[in-house]
């Protein structure tokens, strides 16, 4: 069993915080007694501390990382959870569609994690985790951005991993595989997102509490010999 | 997947030393029935010297896990005595470092046999008695080695690999139910790191390792026995046939 209190006081920003994931991710942080600011583009609340902004844009993002920074004098972890999907066939998808998810789900992890490193690094200690997906490895029919995106990511994660663990900071990434949240249901049908159930071999598809448990272990000292890991919770789906 | 009864009972070869022996000793505190078996009768009992003064429960066996009547056997006594396999930490392991030209047959089979055939004598042993419960979680020592290849050790790599192919495979077979994964660890500060070379020798190679490692630092046996912790818990019940490194960063991929 992990240490239940290890949590506790933690300053963590959660990106994404309004989404199925984010949300409760952050609600979980929130109960086991860490200081949970959850950002997203939704003027929504949510647990802990909100703020909107467009995680894509380079002086909202440095705004609210320092006014959390200033507030607390410490950001102990960084969960980037934002994020799009928006399929599109590779003919149709405009630059503009190409660029604005780039822009949100990868470029939107690159400012929060430089955002947030500032904080870490004078006090030698931060936990990053970074929602890639299975779509990274496996791609699929009109995600080329999404998949981009998604194995971006993966090599941000691994790249400031290297570089961040002077400062004892460890950056990892969790690819589920499809879940069952929000997100998905904006573009396919119930029917859709419930047989797909059929392709994973543990049975069904992903549920919150799945991430929830994995991003609480990439976070503790459970995974104190991990860094520039990819955690794909992913019923087997996929296997590399 | 059916929730495992209280006390969870919990196989673990190799559990005289490192990996085997911290593992056992962190899910006995976490109150499961550990039964562990090692080649060495010595090195078994101080594990379980360990676990009982802690207050813990424990069952021993001597056990060449190459041997499939001896696996069987104890495998027997387990169930004999708890009814019953929730959980398996197949992780007996040993190394016997060679240039491939100058690599015997024996040392060749030593390394092969001990993990693969020792890993599916157990795995085949234990899934007989979870299958027909649909419940099981069953956790893998691989290595870093599966991936990236490393020089003087064909044997081991060519072992290594093959589990983690042997953990995918069962993964399939035997979803949804029981959960089936891997671990890559890095170098960790166990005896068999320290085996076969001299105090000197161990120093250059640590040195080298922290020279190499993104974390500079050799893993503890404890920071694995975290990880299998996990992957065999219910926090994992969604991950199946997956190769998770606790590495130090070594190998990203």
């Amino acid at each position: 069993m992990p240490n239940i209190y290890e949590h506790q006081g933690r300053v963590a920003v959660v990106t994404g915080g309004n989404g199925g994931i984010g949300g409760a991710i952050a609600k979980r942080l929130a109960a086991e007694g860490a200081v949970v600011h959850t950002l997203d583009v939704q003027p929504a609340g949510a647990d802990g501390r909100f703020h909107a902004l467009d995680i894509g844009d380079e002086a909202s993002v440095n705004g609210v990382f320092d006014a959390i920074g200033a507030e607390h004098g410490a950001i102990d972890y960084l969960i980037c959870c934002a994020g799009i999907y928006r399929p599109q066939p590779f003919l149709g998808l405009s630059l503009d569609a190409w660029r604005r998810t780039l822009q949100i789900n990868l470029t939107g992890m690159f400012l929060c994690c430089r955002a947030a490193l500032k904080y870490m690094a004078p006090r030698r200690f931060g936990r990053i985790v970074l929602f890639s997906s299975m779509a990274a490895r496996t791609g699929g029919k009109n995600v080329a951005h999404y998949a981009a995106s998604k194995g971006g990511i993966l090599g941000l994660a691994r790249a400031l991993a290297v570089e961040a663990t002077a400062d004892n900071i460890r950056v990892n990434a969790i690819s589920p595989v499809i879940t069952d949240t929000p997100m998905p249901r904006a573009v396919v049908s119930e029917e859709y997102l419930l047989s797909r159930k059929e392709q994973i071999p543990l049975g069904r598809i992903g549920n919150v509490q799945d991430m929830v448990e994995a991003c609480l272990f990439l976070l503790g000292d459970d995974s104190s010999y991990m860094t520039g890991q990819e955690l794909r919770v992913n019923g087997g789906s996929t296997l590399w | 997947m059916v929730a495992a009864e209280h006390p969870r009972v919990t196989v673990i070869t190799g559990g005289g030393s490192g990996l085997g022996q911290a593992t056992a000793i962190r899910l006995a505190r976490n109150s499961d029935q550990v039964c562990i078996c090692d080649l060495k009768a010595e090195a078994v009992n101080s594990t379980a010297e360990l676990i009982r003064s802690a207050g813990g429960s424990v069952l021993t066996g001597v056990v060449d896990v190459r041997e499939q009547s001896q696996v069987n056997s104890w495998i027997a006594q387990v169930i004999d005595k708890f009814g019953k396999i929730d959980c398996l930490f197949s992780n007996a392991g040993v190394n016997a470092r060679a240039m491939v030209t100058n690599m015997t047959l024996a040392q060749w089979s030593l390394v092969i046999d001990t993990h693969v055939t020792g890993t599916f004598n157990f795995c085949q042993a234990a899934l007989r008695h979870m299958a027909p419960r649909n419940s099981g979680a069953i956790v893998i020592t691989s290595s870093d080695f599966a991936i990236v290849g490393v020089a003087n050790a064909a044997n081991y790599c060519a072992a290594k690999t093959a589990l983690y192919s042997l953990t995918k495979s069962l993964a399939l077979e035997f979803a949804p139910h029981i959960r089936v994964n891997a671990i890559g660890p890095g170098p960790i500060d166990t005896p068999l790191l320290r085996a076969n070379r001299t105090p000197e020798e161990f120093a250059a190679a640590r040195r080298a390792f922290e020279a190499r490692l993104p974390m500079k630092r050799l893993g503890k046996p404890e920071e694995v026995a975290a990880v299998v912790d996990f992957l065999l818990s219910d926090r994992a019940s969604f991950i199946t046939g997956q190769l998770i490194q606790p590495n130090g960063g070594q190998v990203m991929w």
